[in-house]
């Protein structure tokens, strides 16, 4: 199929077909390969977590990974040397599991876009934490088990969980985030501000429900016995 | 410079904490925080959520996942070049 291969598509934001591989079959040598690893190898643990949140297994989010490096090291010609590499890798990625779910069960679909959710959905929760002094609050927030932290993440809608996620976790600059998800930089910022409300929330209402919550912070001076 | 008042100051925590703002709003925010208790405890309990989201997400991978990866990936450019 000779197409004109725009930039875009060579990520496959359609369909999935492992055959089709990009035009050019050229085999990469050696020292492309050293290349190709040394760069984009030490940023794996961090697409592995964001992977992590996006799929429903470990197994699943490593095969994840593993598909992006493969689709990158074909598209490896195609990045600009300068720009941000991890945000490159991020956009594969993202465009790949895109491309999964939607092969897997088609549509899904929520009615109302996710940043409609209203303001004051967002700031009740807030009210829950409010009792608590701050500084209780950020003691049950940092003794949190991680696996809290990742489920309350989970629970996230999703447009959410994932700036979040490429904000605070892969470091991301808000516009390659807005860039990867095709929104505007101001959708980025509103959904990582939301992002985190919510996160607190769920964190308060997870702790009082396992007893880490800051009424039972046995301190001392603090906590109702 | 014109110091940001309370409101403004909250208002940038996250592009603060993102490094997104610019270096003479940087220097706003930090002239503000360093006498305002409220602000300072508002910047530092979000910075403390940030470490904690990031710590809770940094689970190694597993060992072999790179060399498997790698594997894969010397594997299809054999193929490519046949």
């Amino acid at each position: 199929m000779a197409s004109l291969n725009p930039p875009l598509t060579q990520f496959g934001f359609r369909r999935v077909n492992s055959h089709s591989m990009p035009d050019k079959k050229t085999l990469a040598s050696k020292a492309e390969l050293r290349d190709f690893e040394e760069e984009t190898l030490p940023l794996m643990p961090l697409l592995l977590a964001l992977a992590r949140r996006q799929t429903n297994s470990e197994q699943d989010a490593e095969d994840l990974v593993a598909e992006t490096y493969i689709k990158a090291f074909r598209s490896w010609s195609q990045f600009e040397p300068g720009s941000n590499l991890k945000a490159w890798l991020v956009k594969i990625m993202r465009n790949t599991n895109l491309n999964n779910i939607e092969k897997t069960k088609r549509d899904k679909s929520h009615g109302a876009s996710i940043d409609a959710l209203e303001d004051w959905q967002v700031g009740a929760a807030t009210s829950l934490t409010a009792m608590a002094s701050r500084s209780a609050e950020a003691e049950a927030i940092d003794n949190m088990p991680a696996k809290s932290v990742t489920d309350a993440l989970d629970r996230l809608p999703g447009e959410f969980k994932e700036v979040v996620l490429q904000a605070i976790v892969l470091g991301l600059p808000y516009a390659e985030i807005a860039e990867n998800m095709g929104t505007p930089v101001g959708t980025v910022m509103s959904r990582l501000h939301r992002g985190k409300k919510l996160l607190r929330a769920e964190l308060a209402g997870y702790g009082r429900e396992e007893g880490y919550s800051v009424e039972n912070i046995d301190n001392g001076d603090k906590g109702q016995k | 410079m014109t110091e940001f008042n309370c409101q403004e100051t909250k208002k940038h925590v996250h592009e603060f904490l993102q490094q997104e703002l610019s270096d003479a709003e940087m220097n706003e925010v930090a002239a503000h925080l360093a006498h305002c208790e409220s602000c300072e405890g508002d910047y530092g309990f979000e910075h403390l959520f940030n470490t904690v989201i990031q710590r809770s997400c940094n689970e190694a991978p597993p060992a072999e996942l790179a060399s498997r990866i790698m594997a894969r990936v010397r594997e299809i450019n054999a193929e490519a070049g046949k």
